[in-house]
């Protein structure tokens, strides 16, 4: 459950750029969760809109943008989607290939007034 | 009620990202009218953030390693499942080493000072950080820790993680290395189960190796699929209780510092 510390950075983070923006009240948030970032994302969601309960983000909109892993394949040089890091490369079969998408795990926009 | 102009229709002005001027009608006192207003609604901003959300663990976890290079402390973040034997592993370290090399311990647990009161007894200073609900440690927390346990120049700081094999994968304590332990009484799979603890990790030991004809545990294959995630990761077999490997522990130890 490392989502639910996750969710107070997030609000951490969130409330400081609120501040540093003017922003007295958020509407909506964005967030990109990779697919191999290790957060579970509806676990995350879930503690999110817990805890945002008494905070200026009370009332916003918790948005995920989930982000497909992507892996690349060494031996034939091309990016192939990867649903968990031990995927061989589905056309040559190679291992172990490049993550090259889906770790992310960031706030993308806030939107406020 | 209307928070236009309070008359007890609902508003039916949302929240606008403009100034504008509008006009409406409703019933009001029995009857009907129409009136215009002016108002302004507060603008609304989309403002673009991009914000790593673990860049504040790493920013405290950077400055923790920057005090470590600065005192020359061998830091090293041990994590594990429960019951691994992490701090037999650690008991054993301290009464070895104890003569030649200073070592401070920070206990990372949910409940109890039963593991601190342990490495206490075997020679070493150290405190413990109860977690409560918590899964794992943070950089902060370590950071507080430091602050009590003043930690010497030229020692080595093992930091015992919270016994958990996915949560304190994710979280940078400023480390210089970061050890795995896993025990033959658990599955050979463990790599493929964690995989995110066995790709950021820079040694593995395989502890209670004294067991090994007693279960079905494959070194071999625990090898394997750890490699496969992390082709860098080094292993040390090892019985805390016999005292199998640990000359290798205690040479890899003096490699790191």
């Amino acid at each position: 459950m490392h989502e639910l510390s996750l969710a107070t950075d997030v609000i951490n983070l969130v409330t400081e750029e609120a501040k540093k923006n003017g922003v007295s009240l958020v509407r909506e948030i964005l967030i990109e969760v990779g697919d191999l970032s290790g957060v579970e994302a509806d676990a995350f969601q879930w503690a999110l809109e817990l805890l945002i309960k008494e905070t200026i983000l009370k009332d916003a909109e918790v948005r995920l943008l989930r982000t497909p892993g992507t892996g690349f394949c060494k031996a034939c040089e091309r990016e192939f989607e990867m649903r968990n890091r031990l995927d061989i490369c589905p056309r040559c079969g190679s291992f172990p290939s490049e993550i090259r998408g889906g770790q992310e795990f960031r706030v993308v926009s806030m939107t406020g007034e | 009620m209307c928070e236009t102009c309070g008359c007890g229709k609902p508003d039916e002005f949302k929240i606008h990202d403009h100034n504008h001027d509008h006009s409406h009608e409703h019933e009001h006192d029995g009857h009907w009218h129409s009136h215009p207003h002016d108002h302004a609604h507060p603008p609304k901003k989309v403002i673009a953030l991009n914000l790593d959300i673990l860049s504040e663990n790493n920013r405290l976890a950077e400055r923790n390693r920057g005090y470590f290079e600065a005192k020359e402390v061998l830091c090293l973040n041990l994590v594990s499942s429960p019951g691994s034997g992490k701090t037999s592993i650690l008991e054993k370290t301290i009464q070895a080493l104890i003569p030649s090399r200073r070592i401070f311990v920070i206990e990372g647990d949910q409940q109890t000072a039963r593991d601190a009161d342990r490495i206490e007894k075997s020679g070493a200073p150290a405190i413990q950080i109860n977690t409560g609900s918590g899964c794992h440690l943070d950089a902060n927390m370590v950071h507080l820790a430091l602050k009590k346990l003043e930690v010497e120049n030229h020692s080595i700081l093992f930091i015992e993680n919270v016994g958990n094999l996915v949560c304190p994968a994710l979280f940078d304590l400023g480390e210089k290395k970061r050890v795995v332990v896993i025990s033959v009484t658990e599955g050979d799979d463990k790599p493929l189960k964690y995989p995110y603890m066995f790709q950021s990790a820079d040694l593995c030991i395989i502890n209670k190796t004294d067991l090994l004809p007693y279960v079905d545990f494959s070194v071999e294959s625990a090898k394997n699929y750890a490699k496969q995630l992390n082709p860098k990761l080094e292993f040390i077999l090892m019985s805390a209780k016999t005292g199998e490997g640990m000359p290798l522990w205690f040479d890899w130890l003096g490699k790191q510092s």
